[in-house]
């Protein structure tokens, strides 16, 4: 027992730390690092049985900082080469990353659907709800409700689709705009989406089936220049941040004034190309201020509140964005068609 | 129906400083769509006018070298007259015609020579009407008025170069269906002067009663009938042919081109009779008797209604009125007593009758939008002008049957109030003078509607109109402030582009069929009363049908992958009620059997987090063993009969709503692990799978988090008429982690409810 403490003297683990680094350094397998992690911090290793003797504080706090340094710097060696091996064995894997993917089998929306989504959204962003309206509507939110005089070509059932004697097939969205005024008091901001009927024979620019966008805002101080400003913003999210919009005079029994809305080509840029029939302008659909007839309808005041409409076919916006030839296509759901989109 | 307006009629009237396409621009945004702007004529360019000139013909003879050729010598103001062999023979020495000089271009793009024709010098060419695009007649050369001088350009007489503007009107503008109407919008927009109304009154030649009777004032408010004795009858002369052939009519005779002529000037239909033809002298003008018949122009016989608007002689119809005169007692070339109408009809019933005779003319489509009674005034002054101008016609005696004519609407127009309409303030004496460029009268907040607007502007709102579209381009663009909206989707919105977006995800695509079917499975669906075509006649009740014929089509043309759905409408009668109630459906097609159909209706049913209740069903579409009805539709193999290999599913989306919840609420099913365990049991055949399920819930409580079959097996040790099932069960407390004697106790109560429930045997 007496000369323990010589035993131990004998140990100095700064010699001792870096023979080991450089052991482990030096280690150029796994198998070589375990030897020496064995030889200087196994169980019967010089330090560990110096620990084990140790007996002052000064020299048990060196002897661990010693055994410290070792096992991070095993650690980091055993990294260094177990990633070395790895990439190794993976030195000769290799794929053709060129060759497809597994496939997951993935449908697709109609174009349609997302072109209407899109309308959608831009009116929710701008603080507008969606209302679904009905296809099947009797003819006094068709006509009557809308100003149609009594004569108007459309009432004929060579223009419209009739169920019964007073039920038709809707030949616009607008009677979502009665319906929803009905409902409830002014405020209102809302666009409706969905289908239409009218009696056209189907041809490359017709179907007796199509869908429109309607929207109405009816609120105290609504102006012709609100109806100017949102359909410009409208087109240019559906068409380009570029384009200009342009308004010129028109007629709809349910509107007061009645304006037709154009973008400018954005084709051509307005020089004048075949698709904006050389005119710089393409049209894209009808709207303007809601007739007090049709606000009276409703039971608003035409003094209190006034408000802006318009209704634009989807189908026409579709067609123009993606230069489909023939409005047909849409309907024949062929999967090569579809899955274009 | 595009209205042809030629630019060089149009400015007789209105001659604003600006080109045409300027003018068409302005026409475009203010009025109503130019939809193109056509040039006729010859080119004007390079001095090409220049050498087009009026010229006399100082001698002509046949052509010594050919018979059916005349040599001719015209002076056309230079030094020398120029020879010109020419192949027609309605002129001789003295003519005043239309020549066209070595140089000259034509429409056609042809370029005349100095160039020898059997032998003779011809120096240009003597023009027919159809050379320079001024008509379509080559029977011979133009005979110009024998007061022009020699050496006059031909353009200062002809409008041998000019521009066309096609219009569209809107249903509501009747008066721009006239160069004089669309002459008025012009002068306004660029606030020029506008030309008084043209014709002035001939001199009256006698003083004979005219017999006209209304028996229809409603239908016929106005009716001048206007005598004409010695008229002769023959060619206009070229400048009102070449107007009404640049319109886009077919000039005839000079008393039929002037009603023409009359018509396209200022909007007003008019109709010339052989009044020797009429008997009795008499024009009636009353609705058809039953069985009438009339043989209009075209030569058709054609039955009539008795709602339709006659012209009647003493003994039956002469005239469709406003749409179509009889060929009995029409203008021909023998006539010498004409009968000139100038009338006012009730636009309903002429676009009644004209719809149901299919007889669409140009003034049917003037009458049809409503014609200014007013008019039939001025354009009885200039007709007769013109007749006794150019037929030589004496103007002997006149009726004017008129109604009462309905009073000017007086509107108040509040000019703050327009400008707050707009967004855009348009001062108070901006607003009066655009009201009265257009021939409104302004007093104060007063304003008095002009007659040939009285049907469209009777409110407040259509003064805002007139002067908002002289205002568009200005106004600024502006947003809503909205101060009381949210935008939103529906939570059945929502759910319908949830339900989209996961049949996308399970490889589906959207097909869009028609609402419209040949038929449909249910008796009651509603049909259409005058549908277009029998494939599109009846409202459908469900979707299936139509997108099972799509994907039969896909297949026919080779398409690989077959899988559609569709999100529509569907339309169930419902008795008692006019109208159907329509319900959202959802439904798909898929290659396969009926695992496929109901694997993405499970997928579906399990995104929204509603629980799969699923029993045998029947639908006569469906495969009668291997379809299933849910509370929210069908699944199922399609009917071989129907179509082999395809299944498919329908689902009322407001059923789906309803089932999902509306918010999940959270559990713990992470902290405390599952313990699963797998079970098989040997059941009879027909013991359902969910059945099991259900009991094995039932039996464990509420410990259980999953029941889920993942195998299915028949085979010779099991037996005959029997099948294994095999059951993951997971089992799960919110609480701790379960130990197995937790579980033993809860797979005994499963065994030993199926076994007394079912006859269930547990297989080891």
């Amino acid at each position: 027992m007496t000369d323990s403490s010589d035993t131990v003297a004998a140990v100095d683990p700064q010699a001792l730390q870096e023979e080991a680094l450089a052991a482990i350094a030096a280690a150029s397998s796994l198998d070589e690092l375990d030897e020496a992690r064995v030889r200087y911090l196994g169980r019967r290793s010089a330090l560990k049985l110096a620990l084990r003797e140790v007996r002052d504080r000064e020299t048990g706090m060196a002897l661990n900082a010693a055994r410290e340094a070792i096992e991070q710097a095993v650690a980091t060696r055993q990294h260094e080469l177990e990633r070395a091996e790895l990439d190794r064995a993976i030195a000769e894997e290799r794929v053709d990353v060129t060759l497809p993917g597994t496939p997951h089998p993935r449908g697709r929306l109609h174009l349609v659907t997302q072109v209407r989504r899109e309308v959608e959204d831009i009116f929710l962003g701008m603080g507008y709800e969606v209302v679904d309206g009905r296809e099947v509507e009797t003819t006094r939110y068709l006509f009557d409700a809308l100003n149609m005089p009594p004569n108007h070509p459309t009432r004929s059932p060579l223009h419209t689709f009739y169920v019964g004697e007073d039920t038709v097939l809707r030949s616009e969205t607008s009677p979502s705009q009665i319906h929803t005024m009905e409902a409830k008091p002014p405020p209102v901001y809302m666009v409706s989406l969905g289908r239409c009927y009218r009696r056209d024979t189907a041809d490359a620019t017709h179907y007796p089936i199509f869908h429109q966008v309607e929207g109405l805002a009816v609120d105290r101080g609504i102006t012709l220049a609100d109806l100017k400003g949102t359909l410009r913003a409208l087109l240019r999210q559906l068409f380009g941040a570029e384009r200009e919009a342009r308004f010129v005079t028109h007629f709809f029994p349910f509107t007061e004034p009645s304006v037709e809305v154009l973008v400018s080509c954005f084709q051509c840029d307005g020089d004048g190309c075949p698709m904006c029939r050389h005119s710089g302008w393409i049209e894209i659909g009808g709207s303007g201020m809601v007739d007090p007839n049709v606000l009276r309808f409703v039971g608003y005041d035409p003094e209190e509140v006034s408000g802006f409409a318009f209704g634009w076919g989807l189908e026409r916006i579709a067609i123009l964005r993606h230069g489909l030839p023939d409005i047909r296509d849409l309907w024949a759901n062929d999967l090569r068609f579809l899955r274009q989109f | 129906m595009a209205m042809r307006v030629p630019m060089s009629w149009l400015r007789e009237y209105a001659d604003p400083p600006a080109t045409t396409s300027e003018i068409a621009e302005r026409l475009s945004v203010a009025t109503c769509e130019v939809e193109r702007v056509v040039r006729r004529g010859v080119p004007d360019a390079d001095g090409n006018l220049g050498l087009f000139r009026v010229g006399r013909v100082l001698s002509a003879e046949k052509h010594p070298n050919a018979d059916r050729l005349q040599l001719c010598v015209v002076d056309v103001g230079e030094r020398e007259p120029y020879q010109i062999v020419c192949g027609a023979w309605n002129f001789g020495a003295g003519a005043t015609v239309a020549v066209a000089l070595p140089g000259a271009r034509l429409p056609n793009g042809l370029t005349l020579e100095r160039r020898e024709l059997r032998g003779e010098r011809s120096e240009g060419m003597i023009l027919a009407e159809d050379e320079v695009d001024l008509g379509t007649d080559h029977s011979g050369i133009m005979l110009l008025p024998d007061g022009l001088e020699v050496g006059t350009p031909l353009a200062d007489v002809l409008p041998i170069v000019d521009e066309v503007l096609e219009v569209e009107t809107t249903g509501n503008r009747p008066d721009l269906l006239s160069v004089y109407g669309l002459a008025r919008e012009v002068a306004a927009l660029y606030d020029v002067p506008l030309a008084p109304w043209p014709g002035v009154e001939p001199e009256r030649a006698g003083d004979e009663p005219v017999d006209v009777r209304v028996e229809d004032e409603e239908g016929c408010p106005r009716y001048v009938g206007r005598l004409f004795r010695d008229v002769a009858v023959a060619p206009s002369p070229p400048w009102l042919r070449a107007r009404v052939f640049a319109a886009g009519m077919r000039p005839i005779s000079n008393v039929v081109d002037v009603t023409n002529y009359v018509m396209l000037a200022l909007g007003s239909p008019l109709h010339a009779f052989d009044f020797e033809t009429l008997r009795g002298g008499r024009v009636v003008v009353r609705r058809a008797a039953p069985g009438e018949t009339i043989r209009t122009l075209d030569g058709q016989l054609r039955g009539l209604d008795p709602d339709d608007l006659l012209i009647a002689d003493a003994d039956g119809a002469i005239a469709i009125a406003g749409i179509m005169g009889g060929e009995e007692t029409e203008v021909s070339e023998a006539t010498r007593t004409v009968l000139l109408e100038a009338a006012n009809f009730e636009p309903v019933s002429i676009l009644h009758t004209s719809e149901r005779l299919g007889l669409r003319t140009e003034a049917s489509n003037r009458w049809e939008k409503g014609v200014d009674p007013h008019l039939a005034g001025h354009a009885a002054r200039l007709a007769s002008q013109l007749l006794v101008e150019l037929a030589g016609a004496r103007w002997v005696g006149e009726t004017d049957a008129r109604a009462a004519l309905p009073e000017r609407p007086r509107v108040e127009l509040r000019p703050g109030r327009a400008s707050a309409l707009l967004g855009h303030e348009v001062p108070a004496e901006r607003q009066h003078a655009i009201l009265r460029r257009l021939g409104f009268e302004v007093d104060g907040e007063t304003v008095t509607v002009p007659t040939w607007r009285a049907r469209d502007v009777t409110r407040e709102a259509d003064l805002v109109e007139e002067v908002a579209r002289f205002e568009l381009d200005a106004i600024p663009f502006t947003l809503p402030a909205r101060r009381d909206a949210i935008g939103r989707l529906t939570r059945e919105q929502r759910l319908r582009r949830t339900v989209e977006d996961v049949l996308v995800g399970c490889g589906l695509c959207e097909a869009y069929t028609p609402s419209l079917v040949a038929q449909d499975p249910s008796p009651d669906a509603l049909r259409l009363s005058l549908p277009l075509s029998a494939d599109q006649s009846v409202l459908r009740t469900t979707l299936v049908p139509s997108l099972l014929a799509a994907a039969e089509r896909n297949r026919e043309v080779g398409n690989e992958g077959v899988a559609l759905f569709e999100i529509a409408r569907v339309y169930l009668p419902t008795a008692g009620e006019a109208l159907p109630r329509e319900r959202w459906h959802v439904a798909g097609i898929v290659e396969g059997g009926y695992a496929e159909a109901k694997g993405v209706v499970d997928t579906l049913l399990e995104t929204l987090k509603i629980e799969a209740r699923v029993e045998r069903g029947t639908h006569d579409l469906f495969h009668p063993g291997k379809t299933a009805r849910l509370p929210q539709g069908w699944v199922g193999e399609i009917h071989p009969a129907h179509g082999r290999g395809w299944a498919g599913f329908e689902l009322d989306l407001a059923e789906l709503a309803a089932a999902a919840p509306e918010r999940v609420l959270y559990e713990d099913v992470v902290t405390f692990p599952s313990v699963r365990q797998d079970l098989a049991f040997v059941v009879d055949e027909d013991v359902p799978a969910a059945a099991l399920a259900e009991a094995m819930r039932e039996a464990a409580g509420e410990l259980v988090r999953e029941v889920r079959v993942f195998d299915e097996y028949r085979g010779e040790q099991i037996g005959a008429g029997k099948r294994s099932l095999a059951f993951r069960v997971a089992f799960g407390s919110p609480e701790r982690t379960l130990r197995d004697e937790d579980v033993t106790p809860l797979r005994e109560a499963i065994v030993e409810l199926l076994a007394r429930r079912f006859g269930a045997v547990l297989r080891a």
